[in-house]
Parts: structure tokens; sequence; C-alpha cells
């Protein structure tokens, strides 16, 4: 015990003689702290008032955020959906407000809704035939990006951006599609920009899109412009659409204003994105109807309506009749299209009628779907619009393999008789996906 | 006593406790079709419906857009829909609907939810929703259609959650 006392007590000393040496350097850290902050500290009247000064401005930063949240959320009609499809599993709050019709406000653009959503169309293509001057080529298809926002509740946008190479190889881009859609009912839909002309059941069932299309491509009759098709499959203006009350018959209305398609020369770019080359504009109404009765089908018809304006020849009158009669469900499709174009030069008794038609059938079996085509195309080699086109007809039979829900092989064979040239045998292998 | 209570609370074979009341198990229980309270449709025809799911209509008579909200694949809710509404396979109906998209004539696609819950608070909160949950999922929160005049629960109601055996 005394032992372990002995070494305590001189321990402690030694401390205690070592606090007796620090203390008055202690104090005198100690001491000229308190002055300095003695010197330093601000009245306490002067603090107060900084500190009231400080919660004022924090008080009116919250009640102008208060505002800004309250003015956000009269604007807006109803919970936005996609907030509520991210909150999903958190329980939503019951909200009076958010039930209240307000058919009053005006459209107001909604944040949350307006992101764009992106999805994308591509194939690639091996083609071979016995057309003189043709080669076996594998061939980029159109790259489509199709894009479409939600504005607000009633107004779309949508868009197809189409990256595509031309006979030169390079690769050019074109807005195939660009349309702000309004739709304020079923049987009322306002849509402004370029759209595919209501001409025909083909044109705007597939657009730009080679995946949706049972076959590798497009009928002669819908080809596109620039691959030299002879309908104005594109057109910028105005496009109205809607059911028309009609019972059991489902009756639908196409009614479109538009610049047309150029004529003035070949070379011209054949959509009038920009500057009509007259000032007569193109229309076209069509109708078609879905009966209840038979689900898949859709039959009707359009007329369509232009003066074009070639240059060094007289104005010329185009009427474009169309009728189809389609029957489509997942597993089975029948498409029957005719259509007639008519030129009448003004000034002139004779009118150049161009007839064409196609039927398609096809029918699904688990991946595989095999089908059918036989087209037909026909105008004068007077016709003074599109003298290149002749005589073109022929069956084309192919067979579409899904290898998955986005991707589709397709393998065609065609035989097309020309007037005046050798039959043309063409072979082609497509790869076509969506992503 | 306590035996003698959980015995008296049992539910008849057949139902169960789920949801606001009894309801029938799924073997025997149907699909409601579920809109906002707010909405004035109280009745739909099989056909209506079919065409608000393939997107074909996509505004009530009040003029306010239909907002379809549906459940993920798999989930026996949708594949009561596809086949006995939509009367589609899945790949079917998401080409449908991308298809509809792509040509314009679908103008939203749908909203989809993963749990019975998540659907009826949307329906809840969003006017012109419409959904589809068990009968065992509703509650007073969101309005039950009629389908060609029928509830669920009624005799020869048309969206029973298992497939109907052929006769």
């Amino acid at each position: 015990m005394k032992s372990s006392i002995v070494p305590l007590t001189r321990t402690t000393l030694k401390v205690t003689g070592r606090i007796f040496k620090v203390l008055p350097m202690l104090l005198g850290v100690l001491l000229s702290t308190r002055v300095v902050r003695a010197q330093q500290a601000p009245d306490p009247a002067d603090q107060d008032k900084q500190t009231i000064r400080m919660l004022l401005e924090r008080v009116e930063q919250l009640e102008a955020r208060v505002t800004q949240l309250e003015a956000a959320r009269q604007g807006r009609p109803a919970v936005a959906p996609t907030l509520v499809t991210q909150q999903a599993s958190t329980p939503a709050e019951p909200e009076t407000e958010t039930q209240a019709e307000q058919p009053s406000e005006p459209e107001r653009m909604d944040l949350s809704k307006t992101l764009l959503r992106m999805r994308g169309f591509g194939d690639i293509t091996l083609h071979g035939d016995n057309h003189k001057g043709d080669t076996t080529s594998f061939s980029l298809g159109q790259l489509n990006l199709f894009v479409t926002s939600d504005v607000s509740e009633k107004f779309k946008f949508l868009t197809e951006i189409v990256f595509e190479a031309g006979p030169d190889n390079a690769v050019g881009v074109d807005v195939e599609r660009m349309l702000l859609e309004y739709s304020p009912s079923d049987y009322f839909n306002l849509a402004v920009g370029r759209y595919h002309t209501a001409i025909g059941y083909y044109n705007t069932a597939y657009h730009h899109s080679t995946w949706f299309q049972t076959t590798t491509g497009r009928p002669f009759l819908f080809d596109f412009e620039d691959k030299g098709g002879p309908l104005p499959i594109h057109n910028v203006g105005v496009s109205a659409s809607g059911l028309i009350p009609s019972g059991r018959l489902g009756l639908h209305y196409v009614a479109e204003v538009g610049n047309g398609r150029t004529s003035r020369s070949p070379a011209n770019e054949p959509v009038q994105n920009l500057v009509d080359e007259n000032n007569h504009k193109a229309f076209n109404l069509a109708f078609f109807a879905r009966p209840e009765s038979v689900r898949g089908l859709q039959a009707g018809f359009s007329v369509y309506r232009d003066v074009l304006s070639p240059a060094n020849l007289p104005r010329i009158g185009e009427t474009i009749l169309a009728a189809h009669a389609v029957f489509v469900r997942p597993k089975f499709e029948w498409l029957n299209e005719a259509l007639v174009i008519r030129h009448a030069p003004f000034g002139l008794s004779h009118v150049f009628e161009t007839p064409g038609f196609y039927t398609q059938l096809s029918k699904q079996f688990g991946s595989y779907r095999p089908y059918f085509r036989y087209q037909y195309m026909n105008e004068s080699n007077r016709e003074p619009v599109f003298p290149d086109i002749g005589l073109r007809h022929g069956p084309s039979v192919g067979l579409r393999y899904d290898a998955s829900e986005s991707v589709a092989v397709k393998l065609q064979y065609d035989y097309t008789l020309l007037r005046r040239q050798e039959a043309v045998n063409g072979l082609a292998l497509q790869v076509g996906f969506t992503f | 006593m306590l035996v003698a209570a959980v015995v008296w609370l049992k539910p008849a074979p057949g139902w169960s406790f789920r949801g606001a009341g009894y309801a029938q198990t799924t073997s025997g229980q149907s699909l409601a079709i579920i809109v906002n309270q707010s909405n004035p449709v109280e009745n739909l025809s099989l056909t209506e419906l079919r065409r608000i799911f393939l997107g074909e209509r996509s505004h009530w008579p009040n003029g306010r857009r239909i907002t379809l909200v549906i459940m993920p694949p798999g989930e026996p809710e949708r594949e009561a829909i596809l086949r006995e509404v939509c009367r589609m396979n899945e790949k079917d109906y998401n080409n449908h609907f991308l298809h509809g998209l792509f040509t314009g004539e679908v103008f939203a696609s749908p909203k989809t939810l993963s749990t019975p819950v998540g659907v009826r608070k949307f329906v809840f909160n969003v006017p012109g929703a419409i959904g589809y949950v068990r009968t065992a999922d509703v509650d007073d929160s969101v309005k039950v259609l009629r389908i060609d005049g029928l509830l669920p629960g009624d005799k020869d109601y048309k969206i029973p959650m298992q497939a109907r055996l052929a006769k």
C-alpha cells in the first residue's frame, strides 16, 4: 500500500508544481481572450437588430417561395400523372382541388409531362436484281427517330426525323413529319405542320417505318416522292380529323389543306416546306369506316385536288381519287387499294389518267409470316408530270420472320413487268428493327 | 371464447377480408373497372371499354382526356384485361399501342402502375383516369363502372379474373 501511495504523492506533487508554473500563463491567456472578446463583441442591442433583420429576410424569402408554389399549383389542373406514376408506391393524399373541374382554365404547359419520348426504327437491306445498271448492294435504310411530347392535356407534338442515304451515298436528314396536334375531343383533332397526306390507307398506316410493314418496301403507288413515287406523300399545312357520330359504323373523316407538291421542276425539293410555288392550295378529303361488327375492317375513299404549275407548260389540274378496303388483325392482314391520278392541263381537252392498285395478303404462323402482294400501275408515256414511270406490275412473295419483338428479318422476291423493257427479277433480304 | 371469435370471423369459402369489405378470392373474383368519382359516366358497353383500353377513344363525354392506367406485364389483372377486353396477347397489345402512337391515332400511351393501391390512388387523383383492380381492392375513393349494365359480382359480368372454360 505504501509503495503505491508514495509514487502517487510524488506524481501529484510533480503535476501540482507544473500547474503552478503553467497557471500564470493560463490566466494570462484567459484574460487576454476575454479582453479580445470584449473588444470584438458588438452591443447586445445591435446583435438583436441584426438577428431580427436576418429573420425578416428569411421570412420574406419563404413568403416568396410559398407564393411561387401556390401560383404553380393553381396553374395545374390535376396532379401530374407522371409524378403520380413515380410515386405510385407512396400514399397519395386526398386533394379535393385535384378533382375539381377546371374547364375555363387556359392550357398550360406541364413541365413534368413535356418530356420527349423517342422511338427509333431502322433497316438494312441486301438487294439485287437483273435490271440493267443495277448492282447488288447492301443498303442502309431509313434511320427514323420518332419523337413525341405531351405539351399539355390537349396539345401534343410529334415528329419523324429520318436519316437516309441518297443515290450519291451521302447521308442526309429530312424532317418527314412535324406536327403540333390539338385534340379537344374524339370528334375533332387539328394538326398543323408537315404530315403524310391521307390518300388511301398505306400512307398514314406505316409512315417511314419499315419494321411496321410486313414487306421489305412500300407499294409502287406509295413510294416516296424522292424515290419516284407518283403521289404527294407529304404535305405542309393543316389537317383536321375525327369521328363522325355514326354508331356501330365507326365513320371517320380527314380534311386537309396544304401547299401540295412541287411541280415547277423535277430538280426541286418535292415537298413545299417553306414556299408554295402558287397560291392555289391542295385539298384532300377522306372518309372511312371501321365497323364494330367486323373488328379489323376499314373501308374508305379520298379525293385530293391541286393545281400544278410546271415550267414551260400550262397549269395542270390534279385530282387523285382513292379507295381502300383493308382487314388487319394481329395474325392476318389483307390490304386492297386502288386509285386513279388525273392530270388535266388547262386549255386542253385531254386528261391523263394513271390507274393503279395493289392487293396484299399475309398470315402469321408463330414467328413466321408469309406474304404475297400483287401491284399494278400504268402511266401514259405522254403523262406531263411523271413521264418516266410508265407501266409497272407484277407479284411479290416473301417471308417475314420476327426474330424478337423488335427485330424482323424479311426475304422477298419481286417479279416486275415493265413496258417495252425486260422484266425485272429482284431479291431482297432485310433486317428491320425498332429500338 | 377466442376460438369461438376466430371461428365466427372466419370468412366463408370463396371470400376474403381484403379491401374495404367482403370480396371473392381469386378463383371467383372479377375485375372492377374504376374511374374517378367525379366522372359522370356510370356504364360502358364492352365494346366502348375495348376501344378505351386500345386507345381508340381519348376523351370522356365531358371532354376530359382519358388517362388509361394499366398494370405491368405478368400481373393477373393485366392478363385478364388483355384476354377479356382487348382480346390480344401481350405482344400484340404492345405493338398496337406502338403503332397507334406512331400513326397518331393513339394520343397518349397508358400509364403503368405496379400495384392495385397505386392504380386506385392514381384514379382517385386524376379526374380522367380509368383503370382496373380486383373487386377486393376497390374502396370508396373510386367509382366502379357498370359494364353492359352489370357490376362485378353480378351474374354474367364479363370480366372475370380467370379465363372462362369453353363450354
